[in-house]
C-alpha cells in the first residue's frame, strides 16, 4: 500500500516535468480548420472523427465535407488520429483497409505539411484539415482545438 | 457453359461502362480518372494434432492440416489484388482478384469483385456487378487478415459459408439518428461457386439486408440474407434413393439441394475504444436440405499493449435440426435390396453428420510489425461434437467426433 502511494506521489511530482518535456515533441496544439469562407464555426471531436474516418460526408449543417490529411508518417497526423479517433497508426491502417477492401471508400487526400494543408483548405470551402496551431492565419478558421 | 459466358458478359459490360464513364470524365467533368492499386495477403502455416481429419478455414478448401499433412500452408495463405478506378466525383469501379486454395487444390485467381459504383449523393451509393454479400460482422473483409486481430474469423460461423460474393445490384445508405451513425444496405442478385471438378453451386434470387450502427466505440451489425440454392452435390445418392419408390423419392425431395431456400441471419457487436476490444456475434442458418439448420455464436476480447495484442476467443456451432434420419424402412424388403437400402441410409447419415457441431477455444497474439504488416500466433482447441465432424474435412475411418484437435497457426498478414 505504502509503496503504491509513494509511487503515486512520485508520479504526481514528475507529471509537470513530463508534460513540459513532452510539449515540444508534440508540437503544441492541433487546430482543425476550414476555410474562412466556410459557414462552419465549431465542430465536436466526434463530428471531426466521423468526417476523417469516412463515416460522414457532410458538415452538421449539411454542406459536403472533404477531409485533407497530413502526409503519412507525419507526427502531427499520428497525434491527430490518436487524440480525435483513439486510433494508433496500425489501427488506422486496419480501419482504412476495412473501408477500401469492402468498397466503402478511400482514405483522404494528403498534403505535404501544415502550410500546404492551410493553403488548400483556405481555397476550398468544402475542405477540412488539421494543422499545427502555430500555422493558423486569417485565411482559415479553427473549428476545434485539440489540446 | 451458360455461366462462364455470363461472367465474360459481366466483365465486358463493366469494361464498357468504365470506358464510357472515363470518356465522359475526360470531357471536362472535373477530376481526371485516378487508378489506385492495393492488395492484401496472408502467408500462413497451420499444424493440427488430429490425424484423421483436416482442419481448414472454409468449406471451399480441398485440404488442410491434420490428415492430409501435419503442417499446411493452404489453410490461411492467400493473395489479393484490388484496382480502384475513380472516374469522376460520382462514378468509380473496383476489381478484386483473390488467389487461394480452392476445392480443386489449385490457386486460380478468382474475380471476387468487379463492380461499378454510382455515388448518387454523399449518403446513397448504388453498385452493379460482383460484390461482397452483406452478411455477418466480418464476412465482407474476412479474406483480409490484417483487418482483424485473429489468424482467421471463427470457423464455426464463417467457415461454412459457400457464397462470399454475388452478381447483382445493391444500394447502401448512410443516415444519422442523433449520435448514432447508420449504414443500411440492400442486395439482390445471384451467385455461382465452383465445388471442385464439374460440380457447381448456384444461389439464385439472393436478397440481403444489413444494417451497421456506430455509436462512439460501439458498432452493431445485423444482417439477413436468403437465397434459393441448387447444386448436384449428393444427387447420385438421391437418385439411388428414388429407385426405391415414393419413400425414397421423398427423402430426395427433403435433403437434395435443389431449388431450396436457405437463409442466414446474424447479429453482432464490436466495442473498440482503442486500448482493448470485445466483440460477439450470433447467427442462425436455416435450410430444408442436407445443409441442415445451425446456430453459431462466438465471443472474443483482446487488449493492445504497444505493438502486441493478445486475445482470446470462444466459439460454438450447433445443429438446430435433426442430424440423422431413419431413412428407408428395411422391413419387408428382399435381403439384397435391404442391404442396398441400409447402405444408402448409412450414406445419408454420413452426409448429415457433416452438419457442423463444434466448440472451440482460442488464444493468440497479434504483433504489429509495421503499419501495414502483422504477425500472428494462435492456438485453437477444436472439438467436434454430437457425432459431427464439425468444420473438419477429409475425415478418415479412424475419425471420432468428440476428440479435441489442438491446432497451432502462424500467419503474416499484410496490406499494400
Amino acid at each position: 500500500m505504502r509503496r503504491a502511494k509513494s509511487l503515486r506521489h512520485a508520479a504526481l511530482l514528475l507529471l509537470p516535468l513530463l508534460l513540459a518535456c513532452a510539449a515540444p515533441a508534440l508540437a503544441g496544439e492541433l487546430a482543425v480548420i476550414v476555410s474562412a469562407r466556410s459557414p462552419v464555426t465549431a465542430l465536436r471531436a466526434d463530428q471531426v472523427a466521423a468526417i476523417f474516418l469516412g463515416q460522414s460526408a457532410r458538415f452538421p449543417d449539411g454542406v459536403e465535407a472533404v477531409p485533407l490529411d497530413q502526409r503519412l508518417g507525419a507526427p502531427l497526423r499520428d497525434e491527430f488520429y490518436l487524440r480525435v479517433t483513439n486510433k494508433t497508426p496500425p489501427l488506422l491502417k486496419a480501419w482504412w483497409s476495412k473501408m477500401v477492401f469492402t468498397g466503402r471508400g478511400q482514405p483522404p487526400a494528403e498534403a505535404a505539411d501544415s502550410a500546404a494543408v492551410r493553403r488548400r483548405v483556405a481555397d476550398n470551402p468544402d475542405m477540412i484539415g488539421y494543422v499545427d496551431r502555430a500555422a493558423l492565419d486569417a485565411s482559415v478558421r479553427a473549428v476545434l482545438v485539440v489540446q | 457453359m451458360q455461366h462462364p459466358i455470363r461472367g465474360h458478359h459481366l466483365t465486358a459490360t463493366l469494361l464498357a461502362l468504365c470506358l464510357a464513364a472515363s470518356a465522359h470524365a475526360e470531357d471536362g467533368m472535373g477530376t481526371s480518372p485516378n487508378l489506385s492499386i492495393s492488395g492484401f495477403g496472408t502467408a500462413g502455416l497451420v499444424h493440427s494434432s488430429e490425424r484423421h481429419a483436416d482442419f481448414t478455414s472454409s468449406v471451399l478448401k480441398n485440404k488442410g492440416a491434420g490428415a492430409s499433412r501435419r503442417w499446411s500452408a493452404d489453410v490461411d495463405s492467400r493473395l489479393g489484388l484490388q484496382l480502384d478506378l475513380a472516374l469522376h466525383k460520382r462514378w468509380s469501379a473496383v476489381l478484386q482478384l483473390v488467389s487461394e486454395q480452392d476445392l480443386d487444390d489449385r490457386y486460380r485467381p478468382r474475380v471476387e469483385w468487379a463492380n461499378v459504383k454510382y455515388q448518387a449523393t454523399p449518403e446513397l451509393a448504388l453498385r452493379i456487378g460482383r460484390m461482397a454479400l452483406p452478411m455477418f460482422l466480418a464476412a465482407e473483409y474476412r479474406k483480409v487478415g490484417y483487418i482483424y486481430p485473429w489468424v482467421r474469423p471463427p470457423v464455426e460461423g464463417y467457415g461454412a459459408l459457400p457464397f462470399t460474393s454475388g452478381d447483382g445490384v445493391d444500394a447502401s445508405y448512410r443516415w444519422g439518428a442523433g449520435a448514432v451513425r447508420n449504414m443500411s444496405q440492400v442486395f439482390y442478385g445471384h451467385a455461382d461457386v465452383a465445388l471442385g471438378g464439374p460440380l457447381r453451386a448456384y444461389g439464385r434470387r439472393i436478397s440481403g439486408l444489413a444494417n451497421t450502427s456506430d455509436w462512439g466505440a460501439l458498432s452493431v451489425r445485423a444482417s439477413l440474407i436468403g437465397a434459393e440454392a441448387t447444386t448436384a452435390l449428393g444427387s447420385e445418392l438421391f437418385d439411388a434413393f428414388a429407385a426405391f419408390g415414393p419413400q425414397g423419392a421423398a427423402l430426395g425431395r427433403r435433403y437434395a439441394i435443389d431449388h431450396k431456400r436457405i437463409s442466414v441471419a446474424s447479429i453482432g457487436f464490436n466495442y473498440d475504444p482503442g486500448r482493448w476490444f470485445a466483440m460477439a456475434e450470433a447467427s442462425r442458418t436455416r435450410s430444408q436440405s442436407l445443409l441442415g439448420a445451425t446456430r453459431a455464436v462466438y465471443a472474443s476480447a483482446g487488449w493492445r499493449q504497444g505493438a502486441f495484442t493478445p486475445y482470446v476467443t470462444w466459439s460454438r456451432v450447433r445443429a438446430a435440426g435433426p442430424t440423422s434420419d431413419a431413412g428407408l424402412p428395411l422391413d419387408g424388403l428382399p435381403p439384397a435390396l435391404a442391404g442396398q437400402a441400409a447402405a444408402l441410409n448409412g450414406a445419408l447419415d454420413s452426409v448429415l453428420a457433416t452438419i457442423p457441431q463444434q466448440t472451440s477455444g482460442s488464444a493468440g497474439l497479434r504483433w504489429d510489425l509495421r503499419a501495414n504488416m502483422a504477425a500472428k500466433l494462435q492456438y485453437d482447441r477444436v472439438t467436434p461434437r454430437g457425432g459431427s465432424r464439425g468444420t473438419l474435412i477429409n475425415q478418415t475411418p479412424g475419425f471420432a467426433s468428440g476428440r479435441t484437435a489442438h491446432v497451432v497457426s502462424v500467419a503474416l498478414d499484410f496490406v499494400y
